[in-house]
């Protein structure tokens, strides 16, 4: 914590070590330049309207009654409901393959909030943006209300007769059937797939991921001779080597693991432990983000520096390695000296993961996985994930006999392989082609046009069904409304046109009593069975054990790996943890979440290293054309704005994926519309660019990564909506230093610094004869956060959990780019080093000073304190002088420049009855959930108990995957936040000022010897 | 001469205009109060003969109260608890029966025309069960207690801590057609947030608190 370089952190490249002078982080109230043509409408005309207006007002209010309120009540009281009163309802997330758990809150008979459920056994209370989010793809206006047929809306009966009719012509003809489906880990609705494919003589049902772990499964079953993905349990390592797989952001189960690898890094500040974290990948992950020590490579080192790892190890442990590893390249040797030194000491406590869609990759990452006894250990493979089951390989040969038209009838099930396969027009017409064409999907999307049926399928949150994230582990899906439209489950649709029409509820009954029951011992009938497992939402079941498959060292075969020429540009194509492959491109709340990394919203970029950019000569927002050539024939170029991003590797263009939806075409009117207001979508209508072209179906798996793109700029820009540089901290240069040195906004120290017992929190002394005087007592509670920045992982579940739960409006990308997102919640992401930055996450929230600056300025007292502790915001009182907003040193005040679009009639019923909606002209911030609160205590008070600790949970800390926020009084002292503030890691941020806020923050800490490895790192990788 | 007339119509003038005004301004409300606002229901429910004569305990219909924010408006299946045996008044009742006597024959079923209209919404029949030709037509009442969207009431906070129904719905034991008795503003609730903090309610200690974010949120 140097004193003399107070600014060791720093936000974007423009204001750190590429700062030229030309952008200055803005600390004027408008950033954007204020260019307006004042003649049109001046001070004098807008006094002359305002008068008028506040005359009529006046006079109408006066005469004026409130407008007349209709009370409906219900006609039959249904049993289980009282008006006004939550219900939470278990049942399973529907955002992606990976199954988490989660409650579903009701109220007055509609969702309106996901929470995760703490009893899982997976997710284990954490739930993810993305999930969060699926609660909005329930209102959408936009789903498909009725099935169609041939591009119009018809009845369920005219669409069963037709497919029905073309299936039975089918069965005598012999004709090929193929289900393409992206994983389903429901075990009834595959069984149910498989009884409705027996009836044909040629069927199969082909699955793939549009972002495909294909090669893992396939390199398991050379080496283990079964096609599975091991469970891999980060908790039980303490030695973690992540070859490029973004563990903790979009990989497989990002929950889980987010939780795992928190729990291996739990510090007690008495016995501080660890476990080591090390990551090697060419662009920057967030796992990459969190990593001890993080190496920023070439695509195509990877498996070299894996192969010498290796080969290190095999010397080690003394067993013959097959593969020779090249060897005119040592400048990574210091780094597999200590990579290999490290796993073989944490033997059967270590664990190697490998992102690459290589399968030679993926059967070296099992031989150092057996060789370091971690099978068993760190990695199950008794009881495996299937959350990604697709096989590339059919998929490909799928493909084929599409293209020479040998398919009869497709059936499609939550993909969309128009848009997020590389076929481009080819599979378009490979589909029209296809004599029956039926999908399942929610959404008129690019296949589902194509097709000549859509059955749509009900919302995960209007249906009942089940998930095996992990064998043995089952999740239910259960209905927590009444279907909005005329959709059908699935499940109903296939049994249908296999002449056995029944309720999904029945099929799944049905499934669990013949196949789940048996197979558990706890339950002695089925009935107490069903109603445990449905009031708990998940069930465990402990499977009859077989033998393990074992390691088989033949499957190990010698490899070169080809290397492109230096200085040539690879194209990494990887997935946002808002967008993934693009299946939620049509939530707005997703679109506007910055990037935890670039902070950019509404857009994908491609991203380059600041060496390259320059090199190139390009700044941010340059828009550069990007070529591949694939199968040697040209892909269509992609136009893309730039992006300068730290720690990246030179020789890598990155781009993210899920973009450029024909779904995105509703976001033309996101955000208000007024007389500056400028575009919310691109110039094609659309959010971002598609680079689902630019992928390869090659060697039997899907390829992120392709080499000799060709880069030419185009002399356009395009301006990135870009939060890193809002609502920036800044420590005034005038301002004498109080309490005798800068302190920095965020702190981070290292496990050896602990170790050796170095203080890093020296008391802070703020002036004493301060402002304010110390009139708030507290005498009941005193409400108070703890957030601990060692487990934050940045993945911004709290800021999508924080929107729902309090009604925060999508402003669209213009009013993001004027700096008016409205996020309470905000994820700052600090920089350091130049060369291989280092990456802190702060989540950034109302801090609710006892001494609060807003407070004091506030001419009309709409922000008091209240004798609890809370900053209190009243909106009524409000006039929106915005004279807080100025005097936050925490910059997280919003100020409603408008009302924000909310003409969806459909799409309010989100809108959480418990906090107020706010209108224009009013200030808003994190009101650390007052109305959880309050609900507490009106509970505690009608029970006649005192608020336990941990009752009151804020939305973002129910959320947060890695248990990082935590949220209760101080004024008790055995309470969870009394004791986080009691630990010698706690700062305050800018509590030097005697703002005194009430967030406690804990300092990260990395698994690293000391502050000169530290900077060592820095250089050795330059 | 000239000068006493006008002098003598001004004042005239004047004390009528005042007078006016007086009048008037017992009625003029702040924007937004709406106290005494008595408009006509769909179904005109008496709570004097509910209430008041009944004396049928407010929760019975109002279930809501001790548990929720609202405290809630009975479905009229709740009406039906009763109203499925008690279709008239009993005076009319017994006035058929003394005509039936009379007349020497067996009396005519009586519905009051209110009472059918709960029978209506369900889409009853004659003998009490579910017609199938009729549609469920839910009974939309005017609200009359409205605080405005910033506001957070809770009932349940209110009664658990002993605060009687009619500190806030006036003496509505009493009102055929119910009105809106206080003003509901917020110096209305605050005073007795300060006053109950000081005297508490019902001789029971309480500390409501008037922090701006007990309401507002």
């Amino acid at each position: 914590m140097g004193s003399e370089k107070p600014s060791r952190y720093w936000k974007s490249w423009e204001e750190g070590p590429g700062a030229t002078g030309l952008v200055q982080i803005s600390t004027s109230e408008f950033p954007e330049p204020l260019d307006r043509p004042a003649e049109q409408f001046n001070r004098r005309s807008f006094l002359k309207a305002a008068g008028f207006a506040a005359a009529v007002a006046a006079a109408g209010a006066g005469c004026s009654r409130a407008p007349v309120e209709k009370a409906i009540p219900y006609l039959i009281q249904p049993e289980e409901i009282v008006p006004g009163v939550s219900y939470f309802y278990a049942s399973t997330c529907g955002g992606c393959a990976t199954g988490c758990g989660v409650l579903v809150k009701n109220l007055d008979g509609r969702p309106i909030k996901l929470e995760g459920n703490p009893e899982h056994p997976l997710s284990r209370g954490g739930l993810c943006a993305v999930g969060q989010a699926s609660l909005l793809a329930l209102y959408d206006s936009q789903r498909l209300k009725a099935p169609q047929a041939k591009g119009r809306i018809a009845s369920w009966q005219e669409v069963d007769e037709q497919i029905a009719a073309q299936l039975a012509s089918i069965r005598t003809s012999g004709g090929a059937v193929r289900v393409l489906s992206g994983t389903i880990s429901s075990p009834t609705l595959n069984a149910e797939i498989q009884k409705f494919l027996l009836q044909f003589r040629d069927a199969r049902h082909v699955v793939y991921d549009g972002l495909s772990s294909s090669a893992i499964l396939d390199a398991h079953q050379q080496t283990h001779g079964e096609r599975l993905l091991p469970h891999y349990r980060f908790n039980r390592a303490t030695v973690i080597v992540s070859f490029d797989a973004d563990f903790l952001g979009t990989w497989i189960s990002p929950v889980e693991f987010s939780r795992d690898f928190a729990d291996g890094r739990r510090i007690d500040s008495r016995s501080p432990q660890m476990s080591y974290h090390a990551q090697l990948e060419s662009r920057m992950s967030l796992t990459g983000s969190k990593a001890d020590r993080r190496i920023s490579v070439e695509p195509h080192e990877l498996g070299e520096i894996m192969l010498r790892i290796g080969a290190r190890l095999a010397q080690l442990a003394g067993s013959a390695f097959p593969i020779a590893a090249r060897t005119q390249d040592n400048s990574y040797d210091t780094v597999i000296e200590d990579l290999a030194r490290r796993l073989w000491e944490s033997r059967g406590r270590s664990l190697v993961v490998c992102g690459s869609q290589d399968v030679r990759l993926q059967i070296l990452g099992n031989f150092i996985n057996d060789l370091l006894g971690n099978y068993g250990a760190t990695l199950d493979i008794e009881r495996p994930s299937q959350q990604r089951q697709g096989n590339d390989a059919n998929l490909q040969s799928l493909l084929d006999d599409l293209d020479k038209g040998n398919v009869a009838a497709l059936f499609l099930h939550g993909v969309n392989p128009a848009y997020d396969l590389p076929g481009g027009q080819a599979l378009v017409q490979a589909i029209e082609r296809t004599p029956l064409v039926v999908s399942f999907a929610e959404r008129l999307d690019e296949t589902s046009a194509l097709a000549h049926f859509i059955c749509p399928d009900h919302h995960p949150l209007e249906s009942w069904s089940d998930a095996e994230p992990v064998r043995g582990t089952l999740g239910i899906f259960q209905p927590a409304i009444h279907p909005l439209g005329k959709t059908r489950p699935v499940l109903e649709s296939l049994a249908i046109w296999r002449g056995q029409p029944r309720p999904a509820y029945d099929i799944l009954r049905d499934h669990w009593r013949g196949s789940v029951f048996p197979q558990q011992t706890i339950e002695p009938d089925f009935q107490t069975f069903w109603d445990r497992s449905v009031e708990a939402g998940y069930s465990e079941i402990r499977l009859k054990t077989s033998k393990p498959p074992r390691f088989q060292a033949a499957s190990l075969k010698p490899f070169s790996q080809s290397s492109p020429a230096a200085g040539e540009l690879s194209l990494v194509l990887y997935p946002k943890i808002s967008m993934l492959d693009g299946r939620h491109a049509e939530n707005p709340w997703l679109q506007e979440l910055p990037d935890p990394i670039s902070k950019v919203t509404w857009d994908n970029y491609a991203c380059l290293s600041p060496g390259t950019a320059q090199r190139l000569g390009l700044r941010e927002g340059d828009v550069v054309r990007l070529e591949v050539d694939i199968d040697a024939v040209h892909s269509p170029p992609l136009e893309l704005p730039v992006f300068i991003q730290p720690g990246q590797h030179d020789q890598v263009i990155a781009v993210a994926l899920g973009y450029g939806r024909k779904s995105t075409e509703r976001f033309a009117n996101a955000g208000p519309k007024w007389l500056f207001g400028g575009s919310d979508v691109d110039e094609d209508g659309r959010i971002g660019k598609n680079t689902a072209p630019m992928l390869a179906l090659v060697g039997g798996s899907l390829q992120y990564i392709r080499d000799n793109v060709r880069l030419s700029k185009i002399g356009k820009r395009h301006a990135l909506a870009s939060t890193q540089t809002h609502h920036s901290l800044t420590m005034p240069r005038e301002l004498p230093i109080v309490g005798g040195e800068h302190r920095d906004i965020v702190r981070e120290t290292t496990i050896a610094a602990l170790l050796a017992g170095e203080k890093k929190t020296v008391p802070v002394s703020p002036a004493t004869n301060g402002l304010w005087p110390a009139d708030h007592r507290y005498t009941g509670h005193r409400w108070a956060m703890a957030i601990d920045l060692t487990a934050c992982t940045g993945c911004s579940g709290c800021v999508i959990a924080c929107q729902a739960e309090n009604n925060i409006p999508v402003v669209g990308k213009d009013e993001v780019l004027r700096h008016r997102e409205m996020h309470w919640m905000r994820i700052d992401r600090y920089y350091t080093g130049e060369q291989d930055v280092d990456v802190v996450y702060q989540p950034m929230l109302c801090q609710q000073c006892d001494n609060a600056p807003c407070e004091t300025v506030c001419p009309v007292l709409a922000t008091v304190h209240s004798a609890e502790g809370l900053n209190q915001q009243i909106y009524n009182r409000c006039v929106g002088t915005r004279y807080c907003a100025n005097n936050c040193p925490y910059k997280t005040r919003r100020f409603n420049w408008f009302d924000y679009v909310r003409n969806d009639r459909l799409q309010n019923l989100v809108l959480n009855p418990d906090v107020t909606v706010r209108s224009r002209g009013v200030m808003e911030k994190c009101s650390f959930c007052v109305q959880r609160i309050e609900v507490a205590r009106i509970e505690s008070n009608r029970v006649g108990k005192p608020i336990a600790d941990g009752q009151i949970q804020t939305a973002c800390q129910q959320s947060c995957p890695s248990q990082a926020i935590v949220f209760g009084d101080l004024n008790d002292p055995n309470s969870r936040v009394a004791q986080m503030a009691r630990d010698p890691r706690r700062f305050g941020v800018l509590e030097e000022f005697n703002f005194r806020p009430a967030v406690n923050y804990l300092t990260v800490v990395r698994n690293r010897d000391s502050h000169e490895e530290n900077s060592k790192v820095n250089q050795n990788n330059g | 001469m000239n000068s006493r007339v006008v002098t003598a119509v001004l004042i005239v003038g004047l004390a009528f205009s005042f007078l006016t005004v007086t009048q008037q301004l017992g009625s003029w409300h702040l924007p937004g109060n709406q106290q005494g606002y008595e408009p006509v229901q769909p179904i005109a429910f008496s709570h004097r003969l509910h209430a008041g004569e009944m004396q049928i305990s407010c929760l019975y219909c109002h279930s809501g109260a001790e548990v929720s924010r609202h405290a809630g408006i009975p479905a009229a299946s709740t009406c039906m608890n009763c109203h499925r045996f008690v279709s008239a008044p009993l005076g009319a009742l017994r006035a058929e029966d003394e005509k039936a006597k009379q007349e020497n024959r067996r009396p005519r079923p009586l519905v009051s025309p209110e009472i059918q209209k709960i029978y209506d919404a369900l889409a009853l029949d004659d003998h009490l069960t579910r017609d199938p030709q009729k549609f469920l037509q839910p009974v939309a009442w005017t609200r009359i207690n409205r605080l405005p969207d910033f506001v957070y009431f809770n009932h349940s906070a209110h009664v658990n801590s002993g605060v009687a129904c009619q500190k806030c719905h006036g003496p509505i034991e009493t009102m055929d057609r119910v009105r809106q008795a206080p003003d509901l503003t917020m110096g209305w609730c605050v005073n007795c947030h300060r006053t109950a903090n000081a005297a508490g309610v019902a001789s029971r200690p309480v500390q409501p608190s008037t922090d701006c974010s007990t309401c507002h949120y």
